[in-house]
């Protein structure tokens, strides 16, 4: 049984590094120390340039529709590999800085695609794990 | 919170660092002396950045390499070249990327 | 093949362990996925490593070569003196950031050029040619520090990778098989038990029916 424990145990680490509240860009850009407390009590700080290019990406109005860090969740059950942005701004977004055609409210990008993502948005993107 | 610059290494990088603004330095002697020197470092607690020639640590061997797996998270250590531009044929970062996934990644070659 | 779990053949016990092998393949999957977030992050690291490397080690030849000329202009006593009297007080901030739960060392590095005034070495050993040398030095320092920082970050991913790695394994290769393994006992015991009770009840049918 403490196999159990242990998978358990594992299991509950995984999104321990995300923040407990999301902030929308625009409250982000007009703070001066933009950050996000993790719900390992860890301070998460995003770099302002990285909230300037995604600002640049968006119209006024949709500025404080999206949520930073944008998640990018990965689930087993959509296949190795596989993850998922939700959301119709940071979908927006997303398919802008991978160039992609924009679709629906959802958007499934491959690993490729993740490692773009990450590289461009370092400290304003992170990894959801569902299941 | 702040912390401080440590070089150990041959005289020249050690006062070229040092004119830099490293405040601790320790120019290469005997094994013996550099490892006590060291160990001074490790278990200091104002310093936060190590730099150490690959020549230097290639000499102190196993010794050293024991130092810097069982330390604390500070110092950061970082071993560079002289000036000679000497870094080692075998690369501890390759190597670690070679067992982690099975496969050679070419690592640019070092600036001479 | 010898089967690690003893479990006695009860519907109870099957229920129990098909719930564990759902727990335990799920948790194999995700950390798959962990496992897979780790690489990518690793080989971005990786990425900047080289990079950081290359312009670090170039500066810190270009610096080597403008000390020896001022060992040659000045002199190595002077220069060995001026850099005993220097002022060598760099200070770096060091704090913690985290990647996906993982604590990284974040430095932060003031600024390390500085004019010959700030550097404090007499003025009448000045010489231009050991400026150039303390700049060239600055400017490697500064360089190298942040390669000190990123080949931090790059062993603290894989140290994770590896945990997560055996762990994956552990599950995937120990675990999961002996859970299986079990599975198919109980399913199989439980079988030839209901046919021995079928076999059973049929015989005591035909008792009661030929009394009749």
């Amino acid at each position: 049984m403490s196999a159990d424990r242990l998978i358990k145990f594992e299991l509950s680490k995984l999104n321990v590094h995300l923040p407990e509240r999301r902030l929308s860009l625009k409250e982000a850009l007009s703070s001066a120390k933009p950050q996000v407390m993790s719900r390992d009590g860890s301070v998460h700080t995003f770099k302002r340039e990285e909230l300037e290019f995604l600002a640049g990406l968006l119209p006024e109005a949709d500025r404080d529709k999206l949520q930073v860090p944008i998640l990018i969740a990965l689930e087993p059950k959509l296949g190795r590999g596989t993850a998922r942005i939700s959301g119709e701004a940071e979908v927006k977004v997303v398919s802008q800085v991978l160039e992609k055609e924009l679709t629906a409210v959802e958007l499934l990008i491959y690993r490729p695609e993740v490692a773009i993502l990450r590289r461009k948005l370092p400290t304003t993107t992170q990894y959801l794990f569902l299941w | 919170m702040s912390y401080r610059i440590a070089v150990v290494g041959d005289q020249d990088t050690v006062t070229g660092l040092a004119l830099a603004g490293a405040t601790y330095a320790h120019i290469h002697t005997t094994n013996e002396e550099t490892l006590a020197k060291l160990n001074e470092f490790f278990d200091s607690e104002e310093i936060g950045v190590l730099l150490i020639t690959h020549r230097v640590a290639e000499e102190l061997g196993y010794d050293f390499r024991r130092m810097v797996r069982t330390k604390r998270l500070l110092p950061l250590v970082l071993r560079i070249p002289d000036k000679t531009g000497y870094v080692p044929k075998v690369d501890e970062l390759r190597e670690i990327i070679r067992r982690t996934v099975g496969a050679e990644i070419m690592i640019k070659k070092e600036g001479s | 093949m010898a089967i690690a779990l003893a479990v006695s053949p009860t519907r109870m016990e099957l229920l129990k362990l098909k719930q564990r092998v759902g727990l335990a393949q799920k948790g194999h999957d995700l950390l798959k996925e962990k496992m897979d977030a780790l690489v990518i992050e690793f080989f971005e690291v990786v990425r900047r490593i080289q990079e950081a490397r290359m312009k670090a080690f170039d500066q810190l030849s270009v610096a080597h070569r403008a000390l020896s000329m001022g060992f040659a202009v000045v002199g190595t006593l002077e220069t060995k003196q001026a850099s005993k009297e220097t002022k060598r007080e760099l200070q770096v901030e060091i704090s913690t950031r985290h990647i996906m739960g993982i604590a990284v060392p974040a430095v932060e590095v003031g600024e390390v050029e500085r004019n010959a005034l700030v550097r404090g070495y007499g003025l009448h050993m000045t010489s231009s040619v050991l400026d150039e040398a303390s700049r060239e030095f600055e400017r490697a320092l500064k360089l190298l520090i942040e390669l000190a920082e990123l080949e931090a970050s790059a062993f603290a991913i894989v140290r994770e990778l590896e945990k997560t790695k055996r762990r994956v394994n552990a599950l995937e290769y120990i675990l999961i098989p002996r859970l299986r393994e079990a599975l198919k006992f109980i399913m199989m015991r439980l079988d030839e038990m209901e046919r021995e009770n079928f076999t059973r009840l049929k015989r005591i049918k035909a008792m009661m029916e030929k009394r009749e």
